[in-house]
């Protein structure tokens, strides 16, 4: 469940923070790595595993292995114990990547909460990177949810 | 239910059809190679049992993408907006994990049809939960 009685400490992380870019990186995306990805997934229809095909395109979570140069902005705060653990990720698709696309991707930190269940309080932190054609088109936004103990 | 190709067919409450997907050790490492993620929890067990797993471990990203393989053959030609994933638990290499997913709205304006996702390991335990957002063809 949500908790409402957040710290203030956190409060304070998330008002800094909280939409702060951080880092850019380019990525080149390969037919013979978006064919491999899609096969492995299993996927079966001719638009993500063959080059070939009219509408080619990459798979919808190809981007979810692109990683930002950092994790955090410099001079984040330690909040949370350890490194933390990957709680997941939300691809959202805005159109399709093509074979011999170099995207752009722009990382921000989404969001900084809390929630407390049976392990105790965890606190969240939400990764997100924007990718963006050479048309500077967005094609995909992948929000990746950080995990942490709180301490 | 069998493959869906046209939005008016879908109800809610729908199951797609539940699958077995491939987690073999060698599809594993082909998926790490394609995504540059070659790191020994993925494709070695005794190095993943160095490290506290059970076994070597599927990636998360590979499980959302066998997830959206299954929404592909459920419904062909679709696209897929959005895939939200949580990692619950460990989906061990080698082993027979199961895929389901179901409809839980759907918005007749837009053939946009929301599912809920979830893989469940080998032992029962529930590996991954999710949501989908799938356009139709108009």
């Amino acid at each position: 469940m949500d908790d409402d009685n957040t710290m203030p400490e956190l409060a304070a992380v998330r008002d800094q923070w909280v939409g702060v870019e951080f880092d850019w990186t380019t990525f080149e995306m390969s037919a013979e790595n978006m064919v491999a990805w899609a096969k492995a997934c299993g996927e079966t229809d001719p638009r993500f595993i063959d080059p070939s095909h009219h509408d080619f395109q990459a798979h919808p979570g190809f981007t979810t292995h692109c990683m930002s140069g950092r994790v955090f902005p410099k001079e984040f705060p330690q909040i949370g114990g350890g490194f933390g653990i990957d709680g997941g990720k939300r691809v959202e698709v805005h159109a399709p990547i093509r074979s011999g696309d170099t995207l752009t991707a722009t990382t921000t930190i989404a969001d900084i909460f809390e929630k407390t269940g049976r392990s105790g309080t965890m606190i969240f932190i939400v990764q997100r990177m924007e990718f963006r054609n050479e048309a500077k088109d967005l094609v995909s936004t992948v929000d990746w949810k950080m995990i942490k103990k709180a301490e | 239910m069998s493959a869906i190709t046209k939005f008016e067919d879908l109800e809610i409450g729908d199951d797609l059809p539940g699958e077995s997907p491939d987690v073999s050790m060698p599809r594993v490492t082909a998926f790490c190679h394609a995504a540059k993620h070659v790191f020994e929890r993925f494709i070695d067990h005794e190095a993943a049992q160095r490290e506290g797993f059970a076994a070597a471990i599927v990636p998360g990203i590979m499980s959302q993408g066998l997830l959206a393989s299954m929404i592909h053959r459920w419904a062909p030609g679709c696209e897929i907006l959005e895939i939200d994933t949580v990692f619950r638990g460990s989906l061990l290499v080698d082993s027979d994990i199961t895929m389901t997913g179901a409809v839980t709205d759907t918005d007749d304006d837009a053939l946009i049809a929301e599912l809920d996702l979830a893989i469940v390991a080998e032992d029962g335990r529930t590996g991954v939960i999710g949501t989908a957002r799938v356009q139709f063809e108009q």
